[in-house]
């Protein structure tokens, strides 16, 4: 291309002065001792470096996304099969994962409570009858499981041994409408009976209406029904209204009966020692609750069953609910005990006092605890406790 | 004095040769004389003996890539021995010889009032010119006009008045 002739002088100075431009950013150094030259280079080809590389990712993005799709099918098919066994894998790990917290927690519990003698057993089962809440557990006759065991979780009482058999054990669980138990408040010691409704809430029965009952108060085991130790945790008070003459109370379980999965089988009746948070309430009540049971031991006729002995067998009685109210305690027994209204057989009533030995040293009950209908139709305290030997302690 | 006229349709120029040597060897005495009277005082900074030279020789030659060629070289010297980034007073200067060059063909630059003029104005090209390259290359806050370059650029002028008429005497006749 030829330049005009009187253009030339004008081109001639522009390239001068560039040329001189040019020199003095070899020269200069910014800041960060880059010479000019450098940063004018970089700053002049960078954007069309990212200008190419947009250009290229774009067509990249095309020809990947859109044309090249002769693999995409089978790939997709493969990533999918993939996914779904990772989530396979990922699902066993969780539930893994989860088991170990949970054994880490019976295991914790084991530890705490080296001196009593239990058995760690695993939910095999629930039954398929909807009105029966029971399950089965894979200990047996074989592990040392007796008939009327008690069973927990670290977080309460789940239930007690109602069949066992060489291999497998059926568990009663307290939420059954045939189970009972004897227990008090954490707080006022106001003791009484917590009976299964077949729902998931308890039943805390027998509990004058006179009583003042917190809600969310802790209800503990008694002892006093011979199967489960004393101040292992019931349940929780949900609502208590009044009623003629008792109260009608509600309370959560504090094990989580629907999902059972682990559990411990006491091969004894020794009593746990007491958590943190009861014992000092325990202890401030205590002295008020033992007067009250003073008061209540002086009347033979009021206290057919005899106070818990040091050292208790399994099944010896049925609960034996104290409170301060005005019915007498031969009225406040658990449904195996009977009501005063209902009819009580006495094969239910005496079923508590059949010997169940203790692993290993006692004689196993061959008794069988008996349904609701039996339980239902008692008609008296076990005052004679030679009454019927097979019943059900509870009901 | 030997004035070469061109003829055209539009235009008379004259054209200013000088004898063989006096380009340069004047080039060369502005820019000792510039380093060498800064050594005694710092009152000779205000003087730009090499922009009059310039100036001067563009106005004469008329021939606008001579005047660039001219300041560019000038300029580039300069830059040598100021110990200022090389190329500074190059572009100042070939720009200057090159408008002034320019100029020269266009508008009456033999008498004493229009160079006075001139040499004012073209002085404050030239400061403008370097104060640019310096804000924009070198990041240095240089100002475009002030009172001591008004000054400077009066005392330049009326200088350059003198020494343009001393430099006619080194033209051909």
């Amino acid at each position: 291309m030829e330049v005009p002739s009187r253009h030339r002088p004008l081109l001639l100075l522009a390239a001068v002065i560039v040329s001189q431009i040019l020199l003095l950013a070899f020269q200069i150094k910014r800041d960060s001792h880059v010479r000019l030259i450098r940063v004018w280079s970089v700053e002049l080809l960078t954007p069309l470096q990212r200008g190419g590389t947009f250009v290229i990712s774009k067509i990249e993005g095309a020809w990947f996304g859109y044309l090249d799709l002769r693999d995409a099918r089978a790939e997709n098919r493969k990533l999918t099969a993939e996914l779904d066994q990772l989530r396979l894998q990922n699902q066993q790990l969780q539930s893994q994962a989860a088991q170990d917290v949970r054994l880490a927690r019976l295991l914790g519990f084991r530890s705490e409570n080296a001196g009593i003698p239990m058995l760690a057993a695993e939910v095999i089962g629930a039954n398929a009858d909807p009105n029966s809440q029971t399950v089965f557990i894979n200990r047996g006759t074989s592990d040392g499981i007796r008939h009327n065991m008690p069973v927990i979780t670290p977080d309460g009482v789940v239930g007690r041994i109602f069949e066992a058999y060489p291999h497998t054990s059926q568990v009663l669980l307290i939420s059954d409408r045939e189970s009972a138990l004897g227990a008090l408040l954490s707080g006022t010691r106001t003791h009484g009976v917590v009976e299964g409704t077949g729902g998931p809430l308890l039943s805390l029965d027998y509990v004058s209406k006179h009583e003042d009952i917190p809600i969310g108060a802790t209800v503990l085991t008694s002892g006093e029904d011979r199967i489960f130790p004393k101040d292992l945790p019931v349940g929780t008070i949900v609502s208590a209204k009044p009623d003629f003459p008792f109260q009608a109370i509600r309370l959560n379980p504090a094990a989580h009966l629907n999902r059972l999965e682990e559990v411990l089988v006491l091969l004894t009746q020794k009593p746990f020692p007491l958590r943190p948070e009861n014992e000092a309430q325990s202890s401030r009540r205590n002295s008020k609750a033992l007067a009250g049971r003073q008061t209540a031991y002086a009347s033979p006729a009021a206290h057919p069953v005899a106070p818990p002995a040091p050292e208790r067998s399994l099944a010896s009685t049925k609960p034996k609910p104290k409170t301060k109210s005005p019915i007498p305690p031969s009225a406040k027994k658990p449904r195996a005990l009977a009501p005063p209204s209902l009819p009580k057989s006495s094969g239910a009533a005496s079923a508590a006092r059949a010997p169940i030995q203790q692993p290993g040293s006692q004689k196993v009950s061959p008794a069988k605890p008996q349904k609701a209908p039996a339980a239902k139709t008692s008609q008296t305290l076990p005052s004679k406790p030679q009454q019927n030997p097979q019943g059900n302690p509870h009901k | 004095m030997t004035t070469l006229r061109m003829d055209s349709q539009s235009q008379h120029i004259e054209v200013h040769k000088f004898y063989s040597g006096a380009v340069i060897g004047v080039c060369f005495l502005a820019l000792v004389l510039q380093a060498f009277l800064n050594r005694f005082s710092v009152r000779f900074q205000i003087l730009e003996l090499p922009l009059l030279v310039v100036v001067y020789f563009g106005l004469s030659r008329r021939n606008s890539v001579t005047g660039l060629l001219l300041g560019t070289a000038v300029g580039l010297l300069q830059d040598g021995i100021a110990h200022t980034p090389i190329g500074l007073y190059g572009i100042a200067k070939g720009f200057i010889g090159y408008i002034s060059s320019s100029i020269g063909a266009r508008l009456d630059t033999e008498h004493p009032i229009s160079r006075l003029i001139l040499m004012f104005f073209f002085f404050h090209i030239h400061q403008i010119l370097i104060a640019l390259v310096m804000r924009l290359l070198l990041s240095q806050h240089e100002p475009f006009f002030s009172i001591h370059l008004l000054t400077a650029s009066l005392i330049n002028s009326v200088l350059g008045v003198f020494l343009f008429a001393g430099l006619d005497r080194l033209r051909k006749q």
